[in-house]
């Protein structure tokens, strides 16, 4: 016999009525726990009848259409190079030896650029052109800054340490164009710097959404967020 | 459970079977079974076809990947479906609104919406129906509004113009006695 408690939640997450962070404890629980997934099946059985009656509308020809195309991309980013690619994407050490990579490029570049002596130049290319402050909607506490700069190079840069539940991991969202949707830029294994991936991306751009979502540790398994939102705000040109 | 379905849910096992042998027909098998009730599903929740689509073209992409997952004994082909749809179209919904930086072409309202026209569709002889039938008309509502029209405790509380406290304790104490009744 499970507690109420447990009833209460497994009711509430097939009912599509827990907050985030409630969420991510059932859905732990739905693959650890026996009892527990016995009783979310149990309330799927019993609200049944509202889906088996809900009213149908033709879904067409053309909906089957971008089903089997999707399929079909599917297909295709199982064949060796884009899967590494993919791999590589959703890989904490790819990320975390790109972030190295990236700060000893860094490094070599501050080293020439001083060597070169373009303080100038270099000062307007150090300076971002839209920055935006992620904060907490609840506590409305900061918790990170993501710089764009004039080259297209775009940063995030935590301004607290952001608590990551073990298989977990924190994934940088933006959405510049909501027919687009979400897209991740960023998947990291805890609150650190890291340079984002906009390259195949429009330029930023101002008022573009920047979130941090909590998702399994290889990135959302959707492409969409799942987890809740830790950290968002929007771009502002830096004066 | 009526021989028809019997049948239906049969051949859907057996298509997804054969969706996780990588079987492309397969998936069409089911779309001609499924589709228009889960862009049913999926319209009740995001209130948008554009979405309802969305989310069910997202509901068979998840489908096709994970099509080895379905377990028979954790439910009938249909329901793991209808799950999915639904999924996809709270994750969809949920996305909409968080992203809704204006309010233009969103879904509408919650507001709008109304519990009777998914209690009236229910079949007399559902026991989800009977049952939901003996509790109060507002924790009736609540209910219903959750499940079927993905609302949340806040959009909830809005809609029956009561406190959000109000609205959770309803939901709580009518999916308790939903429980009790039906058992």
């Amino acid at each position: 016999m499970t507690s109420e408690r447990d009833r209460i939640l497994a009711a509430e997450f097939v009912s599509g009525l827990l907050d985030p962070a409630e969420q991510i404890e059932a859905e732990r629980r739905l693959v650890s726990d026996p009892d527990f997934a016995q009783e979310v099946a149990a309330w799927r059985a019993r609200f049944s009848d509202f889906d088996d009656s809900a009213q149908e509308m033709s879904a067409g020809p053309a909906l089957l259409q971008r089903i089997e195309d999707g399929t079909l991309a599917d297909a295709t980013a199982v064949e060796p190079g884009p899967s590494q690619w993919r791999a590589l994407w959703n890989s904490l050490p790819a990320w975390r030896a790109a972030t190295a990579i990236a700060a000893a490029l860094t490094a070599v570049f501050a080293l020439t650029s001083l060597i070169a002596v373009q303080f100038a130049r270099e000062e307007i290319a150090r300076k971002p052109i839209y920055v935006a402050i992620l904060v907490d909607d609840a506590t409305k506490n900061a918790g990170a800054v993501v710089n764009a700069f004039a080259d297209g190079r775009v940063e995030l840069i935590p301004l607290t340490d952001i608590n990551v539940p073990e298989g977990r991991a924190l994934e940088i969202w933006t959405l510049w164009d909501r027919a687009v949707g979400p897209r991740s830029v960023g998947l990291i294994d805890r609150a650190r710097s890291v340079t984002l991936n906009l390259r195949d991306l429009p330029k930023t751009g101002p008022d573009q959404l920047f979130e941090i979502t909590l998702e399994p540790a290889s990135g959302s398994p959707i492409g969409r967020p799942t987890g809740p939102i830790l950290y968002k705000g929007t771009t502002s040109r830096a004066l | 459970m009526p021989p028809r379905d019997i049948a239906h849910d049969a051949q859907l096992a057996a298509a997804l079977a054969r969706c996780a042998q990588g079987d492309r027909s397969a998936l069409r098998v089911i779309y001609g079974l499924e589709a228009d009730r889960m862009i049913g599903i999926a319209m009740r929740i995001v209130r948008r076809r554009d979405l309802a689509e969305d989310a069910v073209h997202e509901a068979f992409l998840r489908v096709w990947r994970s099509a080895r997952t379905f377990d028979a004994a954790r439910g009938t082909p249909r329901q793991w479906l209808y799950t999915i749809a639904r999924n996809c179209a709270l994750t969809l919904l949920r996305d909409e609104s968080r992203f809704a930086a204006t309010d233009d072409g969103g879904a509408p309202e919650p507001e709008q919406l109304s519990a009777d026209d998914a209690l009236t569709r229910l079949p007399e002889t559902s026991r989800l129906r009977q049952c939901l039938d003996r509790l109060d008309l507002s924790k009736r509502k609540a209910v219903t509004l959750a499940y079927v029209h993905g609302l949340t405790h806040g959009e909830i509380a809005g809609r029956l113009s009561v406190p959000l406290g109000t609205a959770k304790s309803w939901t709580r104490r009518g999916l308790l006695s939903l429980q009790e009744c039906m058992g």
